[in-house]
């Protein structure tokens, strides 16, 4: 209200003064003041948080009055950490400022939902039969019912329903598909528990008490590196924020920290202050490159080049010609460095690199009994014997209490400095061969062609092997010099001269052509990078983004850094190290969260699954696929080993147990207990025996049969159909049966090399689900496609937990009101779907026994699979070896009447089994007793004496007393039980917390940290910030890989078949998309293939907040795609026209962003912009046009599908095929008819250009 | 008891096999209801029957379609007025002190701004104090109800009977000209429409378009308007 009129401009109010002149009396209006006090009154604050997909992690306060929430603003109050360091407070963004709309817009769901013919069709059924999963049947097995609803999948049409109905008929139908096909067809997927962990494990605790199979997200969304596995045998462990502070030297490399990270980025700008240099490395001028002191811009796709050149020069100018004793000590110890590999001779008389070299390769396997063929050998550099150094993988399971990384001969015991190079030491020298990608050829890439075989001359030591043949050993030391063109002065061969040699391998020089960054930079960059690490002992850093973990060669990317990092010794070093923050992955109190989660309490193990192989195989994008082993196989390989199709690899992995599978076998694993009984051999036996004789096959062998359909799908916390699905048109058009813009032709139709080891059918059943149900907040594009819609609890309306990797406390979400309307929280709706569950399953599934299917783990002693080569039984190679050559067949019982019994308690197997985690087990009946008193007890029925999990805090409880980040005394036997595997005591890291627990209600008053444990590689303590690979290098505990150290070198197989032994730079590969489509359906206009990425956005955290309108006026409102001047130039498109985009996978309508900031050659969509927005129809598919995804189609990679070798050993969410989608390209050209499909004349038409 | 209030509040909210069993009490007093015209008495009778006639199957997806997805046909009273605005949650918890203040409390799992819940309320009031309650939200009547008109929804007439009680005769044809130019959101399909709308209508509108035209000193009306 403006004042202007009412208020005095010429007078003033007579005043008398009282209290001796001290006060005054005005009449003046002090109606201005209600705004604030209204602003300010409420009857509670409560803590919660946002549970996106986002490491933010920040605690809110939300203020509500008579019971609704008015608004939310920052919490203030994280713990201080360390004296000198920043405060993390206030943490927050606008974007979760503006999220309590959500919880009253005209767009929540408020009611279940129900697609009106299926409620029609339920109603009719359940009329005529009083049994809900006879019903269900009568429904599903009759085509034409089934397909009179599924093809009416994303056209609305929406009924209320109650929650009895739906529960029921949800019920009936996982009873009918459990009984019918088997519990592995009923599928859940839901990503990132760590943003609320209870919610996540509600779905996931049903789903593994019934059999069911929970799919991984992290590979799915591509988020998941590869490299890190590869080289560390982790997931993904990283610095908090906070220890960016700590660093003297960052790279922020494809990482755009102040868009992307928010909370977070004030820690990358404090850090200037103290002096550190920033460097900001992306393909376009990205928001970080004006916040860092310098930045380089390689060509997008092209990383791995850079990093390589930054490699040479580091390894030419520290490591050889002027080494830095740091460096040459950290690589001995902490490297496989010195490890040997075998030569393998080649017909030109020069050699290739082999495999490791192992204890059993030479006479009594040096000493050792146990394990010999999975430790790896080195020289001890005073004697210059071969012996077996502590740390390796067959120590972690011999049981000797020696797995460490103390420089040690594992038999002796005697200290040992190992050999780095062989040069000084070497019996003879030779010609070694590495392959050379540099050159492949390119439609869009520039290369920098040399032979695609190169040769160096490398010193070797002979030596007679255990079986009396001579064997040839070179060390990774002077492999890895080779492999980065650096010469070791043995020879004229191929490497380089100079840094200006631009015609060899790696120089500063020789990246120039690929990614166009001038080699004095690169030099520049290389030296200071590495001259700072020389200085601080380590505290380089390098933040690295997702994007470049999107393209198919991501791990070239990946290790290119991580390679920059162990070689400079900035590993486990505060203020150092590899910060990949993609995907809110750290979910601190993991060990405590397990069991809750996938009911571990009841049975193990539980069914999981990579999601990247089921959907590539089950929405069958494999019968799409272009790309050929032969285009990615290295010159070296051994190409009678290697042929098929993509899905034959994935299909083999499955056979060998490298990677899961689901559905798992081609028959009911419900079924098999009782065939095996009449056979009178034991299930697993039975099964062994049945697939040898092909009378039982894995579901993956025959995805398009009925019989190995996924039959139900839950989705939950997750929008999969509008944000993370790849290959958006093949899910809607096999998985769901309804309209989709599939443009390319199958292999059938193109008459394409049919795959070896699956099953053709000509046509491809569409609709293979029965039914998909969502649980949202909102209706969002998988719900639109659902044949169910629960509405969920907000994140203001349930309690839950929430952690971070971005920053050490674990703090609440909490329910500051109840749900709205009929909304329910994820426990509570899955808690009445067990219900329900057990009451129709009677008279149809009982007792049962399950046959499950187990990959070969890492961090299990499975993880020691094939040590030499690769058998496939089904080839009659080797013999059928449940948990060796072949995943673990285990017999399941399961207790169906018993389901909801046992979702609401604790079971007993935590006593009987213990707890753990990542290799490690301890004993946990103190904590499950207690668990007894804090959530009290069931007292009758057949969980009676279990502890209570009935609410969400009970759920919440569970997982901070099990785990040892939220609870001192579990901390302490944890880490106790570390120290009898590595020999040394490390309990001294958690003593000093064993009292401290970590409740529920402590974290509801203020976030609390976390203590330091074993499941991660950090530590949390008063001293240093949490830094991934601390307590590797400063407590000696080996990395969980092969050697135990730091891996350059990859020796499997299918690692040196597909190239990637080392590090190496490979073009993108060629999709294939673009040549059926260009210029076949011209609307007159230029077109042109540019490639498409699709970074973080600004305006939303993927695809949540960028329909709320707040967001929208921020941007500019609907799809817009950023391009160049350039390119838009030869297009003749200026900034707002709408343009087509697409390809053979599908199609997008968007605005145009014409800017400087992007270079040539690229396009631009930010990750997941929803598709209801103000989208027209595109000309190309004549559908509304499509999400980011709908020109992406998912291309799995062979090496990531190896297993049951060390740290190449499956792990949900923890290796697996990845759906990377930053090689796709699309074409790009001005919109003539911007068709809104809705018949309302609002239609417009764009000039043509000229 | 003003008891054609809560026979529209019944008739405007999500439609049940109870509604419709109890379709003739409705007619009953829709026949008696004097105050309307009865030409608009007739077409009310002749939307309750039309009720019970269809599958309810069939009212109750056009019921979602409409009133359940996008922000056009909200009966949310607020998001017409302040739309993600934060003020919104203020305004509800003002509403809901009226309610609290006339000795009523909420029994179901509602918003205080939803339409029905509304006239239940003034149902309970006296004649001059629903007609003022009804007098302050009559502009958000006449958008929603020629919207309605202009999908082809009979809905139309529950707000057009709320309108003729307070004596209100919008000026039906202009406002359906202006709607006419506004999206429709009652398909799938049409969703993004709906957004489109909101966009300009958060930028430049921000629910002027529901103010009340005409001033009234009334405090409670502030809760319909922008502070």
């Amino acid at each position: 209200m403006s004042h202007f009129i009412d208020r005095l401009n010429f007078f003033k109010r007579t005043q008398t003064p009282f209290s001796n002149g001290h006060g005054a009396m005005t009449e003046e209006s002090r109606d201005w003041e209600d705004g604030y006090r209204k602003r300010w009154q409420h009857d509670k604050v409560v803590r919660s948080t946002h549970g996106v997909n986002c490491t933010g992690s920040c605690s809110w306060k939300i203020y509500v009055k008579n019971g609704l929430v008015t608004w939310e603003t920052q919490q203030t109050d994280y713990p201080r950490t360390r004296p000198d360091l920043p405060n993390h407070e206030p943490r927050g963004c606008p974007r979760g400022a503006s999220y309590s709309w959500y919880m009253y817009s005209a767009n929540r769901l408020k009611y279940p939902l129900m697609r009106r013919q299926l409620m029609e069709l339920w109603r009719g059924a359940r009329s005529k039969n009083p049994d809900p999963v006879t019903a269900w049947a009568s429904i599903v097995e009759n085509p034409a019912m089934a397909q009179s609803y599924k093809t009416r999948r994303g056209l609305g049409g929406f009924v209320r329903s109650s929650w009895d109905e739906v529960n029921e008929l949800i019920a009936a139908a996982n009873v009918y598909t459990a009984k019918q096909y088997g519990p592995d067809r009923v599928i859940g997927f839901s990503p990132i528990p760590a943003m609320s962990m209870v919610s996540y494990a509600a779905g996931s605790r049903y789903l593994s008490l019934i059999g069911g199979v929970c799919l991984s997200f992290y590979d799915w969304y591509c988020d998941l590196p590869p490299a890190s596995p590869m080289v560390w045998g982790e997931q993904t462990d990283v610095p908090e924020s906070a220890d960016w502070y700590n660093s003297s030297y960052i790279i922020a490399w494809g990482s755009n920290v102040p868009q992307t990270r928010t909370p977070d980025a004030h820690f990358f700008t404090e850090v200037r202050y103290k002096g550190t240099k920033t460097v900001a490395i992306t393909p376009d001028y990205a928001e970080v490159a004006k916040h860092a002191d310098q930045w380089l811009n390689p060509k997008q796709g092209t990383d791995a080049a850079l990093a390589m050149a930054f490699g040479h020069v580091i390894l030419k100018e520290f490591h050889v010609d002027k080494p830095s004793a740091y460096f040459t000590d950290y690589v001995r110890r902490y490297t496989d460095w010195p490890n040997l590999v075998l030569l393998e001779a080649r017909d030109d008389g020069s050699y290739q690199a082999g495999r490791f070299a192992r204890a059993s390769d030479f006479v009594s396997g040096l000493g050792e009994e146990q394990n010999p063929d999975w430790k790896t050998v080195a020289i001890d550099d005073a004697t210059g014997e071969i012996i077996s150094p502590n740390g390796s993988i067959g120590y972690r399971w011999d049981g000797r209490g020696q797995w460490n990384l103390q420089q040690k001969d594992g038999k002796t015991h005697e200290d040992v400095a190992l050999s780095l190079s062989l040069v000084a030491r070497h019996d003879t020298v030779v010609d070694v061969a590495l392959p050379y990608f540099g050159g492949v050829p390119s439609d869009y890439f520039q290369g920098n062609t040399l032979k695609d075989i190169l040769k160096y001359k490398l010193p070797a030591r002979k030596v007679t092997l255990a079986d009396g043949s001579e064997g040839l050993l070179v060390s990774v030391y002077d492999l890895n010099m080779a492999n980065y063109g650096v010469g070791c002065g043995l020879g004229a061969d191929d490497s380089a001269k100079d840094f200006n040699d631009a015609k060899a391998p790696y120089t500063p020089a020789w990246q120039e052509a690929i990614t166009g960054v001038p080699r004095d930079k690169v030099i520049r960059i290389a030296r200071e990078f590495a001259d700072t690490a020389d200085k601080t002992k380590g505290k380089s850093m390098i933040i690295v983004g997702a994007g470049m973990n999107h393209w198919y060669h991501m791990d070239m990317n990946y290790r290119g850094l991580i390679n920059m990092l162990a070689m400079c010794g900035c590993v486990g070093q505060s203020g150092g190290g590899w910060a990949h923050y993609v995907g809110q992955e750290k979910l601190r109190p993991q060990t405590g969260w397990l069991p809750l989660a996938f009911g571990l309490d009841w049975s193990r193990p539980p069914r999981q699954m990579n999601g990247t192989s089921f959907f590539y195989n089950h929405s069958s994008q494999w019968r799409y696929e272009k790309l050929e082993i032969k285009e990615i196989l290295s010159p070296l390989a051994n190409k009678a080993r290697q042929s098929g199709n993509l899905i034959d690899y994935n299909v083999r992995a499955e056979r060998m147990g490298w990677l899961p599978s689901a559905p798992q076998l081609n028959t009911n694993p419900l079924r098999i207990a009782q065939a095996a009984k009449d056979a009178g051999m034991s299930p697993a036996d039975y099964t062994v025996a049945s697939l040898k004789s092909g009378k039982i096959a894995f579901a993956a062998e025959d995805p398009d049969n009925a019989q190995n359909f996924p039959r139900n799908l839950f989705v939950w916390r997750s929008n999969l159909l509008g944000s993370s699905g790849k290959g958006h048109e093949y899910l809607l058009k096999y998985l769901l049966g309804t309209k989709h813009g599939v443009q390319g032709k199958d292999l059938g139709e193109m008459g394409g090399v049919k795959p070896q080891e699956v099953k053709w059918h000509q046509d491809a059943p569409e609709g293979k689900l029965d039914l998909l149900v969502t649980l949202d907040f909102r209706m969002s594009t998988t719900c639109l496609y659902s044949d169910i819609v629960l509405p969920t609890a907000t994140w203001y309306e349930k309690d839950d937990l929430n952690t971070s990797d971005m920053h050490p406390f674990i703090h609440p979400l909490t329910a500051a009101v109840d749900p709205s309307w009929e909304a329910r929280s994820d426990w509570e709706i899955y808690k009445g779907i067990a219900k329900e569950f057990s009451r129709v399953c009677v008279g149809h599934l009982g007792v049962e026994t399950d046959l499950v299917t187990l990959p070969l783990l890492h961090d299990a002693p499975a993880e020691l699979g094939q040590a030499f080569g690769v058998k496939d039984w089904k080839k009659g190679q080797c013999d059928l070896i449940p948990g060796k050559t072949a995943p673990a067949l285990i017999a399941v019982e399961r207790n169906y009447p018993e389901t909801y019994a046992r979702f609401t308690s604790i079971g007993p197997l935590m006593e009987k089994l213990g707890n753990g985690g990542k290799g490690i087990g301890w004993n946990t009946e103190t904590e499950i007793a207690f668990l007894g008193k804090l959530n009290h007890q069931h007292t009758s029925g057949t969980n009676e004496g279990r502890p209570c999990l009935n609410s969400a805090i009970d759920a919440a409880e569970m997982i901070l007393s099990l785990a040892p980040e939220t609870n001192g005394q579990v901390a302490v036997k944890a880490w106790a039980a570390l120290s009898k595997i590595t020999g040394i005591d490390h309990t001294h890291l958690a003593l000093n917390k064993e009292d401290e627990k970590i409740r529920f209600r402590d974290i509801v008053a203020q976030p609390r940290k976390i203590i330091s444990s074993p499941t991660w590689s950090g530590l949390e303590d008063e001293h240093v910030s949490y830094n991934a690979g601390y307590t590797n290098v400063h407590e000696l505990i080996p990395w969980r890989t092969l050697t135990g150290r730091q891996q350059f070198y990859l020796d499997h197989d299918w690692m040196r078949d597909f190239g990637e032994s080392m590090l190496v730079y490979r073009p993108p590969i060629n999709t294939k998309t673009i040549k059926p489509m260009l210029n076949q359906k011209s609307n007159g206009n230029p077109e042109l293939a540019l490639n498409w990425i699709t970074p973080h956005q600004k305006w939303g955290i993927h695809s949540t907040y960028t329909d709320n309108l707040l967001m929208l006026t921020l941007s500019r409102g609907g799809p817009i795609v950023w391009m160049s001047e350039d390119d838009a130039k030869k297009l003749g498109i200026v900034d707002n026209d709408w343009i087509d985009l697409f390809n053979a996978n599908g199609a997008i309508a968007a605005r145009a962003v014409v800017s400087q900031r992007v270079m040539p050659g690229m396009v631009m969509m930010y990750h997941a912009q929803e598709r209801i927005v103000n989208v027209p129809g595109s000309a190309i598919t004549g559908e509304r046009g499509g999400i980011h995804n709908s020109v992406t189609r998912v291309c799995p990679k062979p090496t990531h599908m190896i297993g049951g070798y060390a740290q190449q050993a499956y792990g949900f969410n923890y290796y697996g095929t990845v759906g990377s989608n930053r090689d796709e390209f699309v074409i790009v050209r001005k919109m003539t008819n911007v068709d809104w499909l809705d018949g309302e004349g609002n239609d417009t038409i764009q000039e043509a250009v000229k | 008891m003003i008891k054609i209030f809560a026979v529209l509040a019944r008739l405007m909210d999500y439609p049940t096999a109870e509604l419709i069993e109890s379709r003739s009490a409705l007619i009953d007093v829709v026949r008696e209801e004097t105050r309307l015209p009865v030409s608009l008495r007739d077409s009310l009778t002749a939307f309750i029957q039309q009720l019970g006639t269809g599958d309810l199957l069939d009212a109750q997806e056009d019921y979602v379609s409409l009133f359940d997805r996008g922000r056009s046909l909200s009966l949310l009273l607020f998001e017409h007025v302040h739309g993600e605005s934060r003020d919104r949650g203020q305004a509800m918890v003002d509403l809901l002190q009226q309610y609290r203040d006339a000795g009523l409390e909420l029994s179901v799992k509602e918003l205080p701004d939803y339409i029905p819940l509304y006239l239940e309320y003034l149902a309970t009031r006296s004649e001059a104090e629903a007609a003022q309650g009804l007098g302050d939200v009559h502009p958000i009547l006449a958008l929603l109800s020629a919207r309605l008109q202009e999908r082809g929804s009979n809905y139309h007439l529950l707000f057009d009977a709320l309108l003729a009680m307070i004596g209100i005769q919008p000026n039906m044809g202009e406002l359906r000209g202006k709607v006419a130019t506004e999206p429709r959101d009652d398909t799938a399909a049409a969703m993004d429409k709906v957004w489109e709308e909101e966009m300009v209508a958060f930028v430049e509108d921000k629910g002027a378009s529901c103010r009340p035209t005409q001033s009234t000193n009334q405090t409670h009306t502030l809760h319909f308007r922008e502070n």
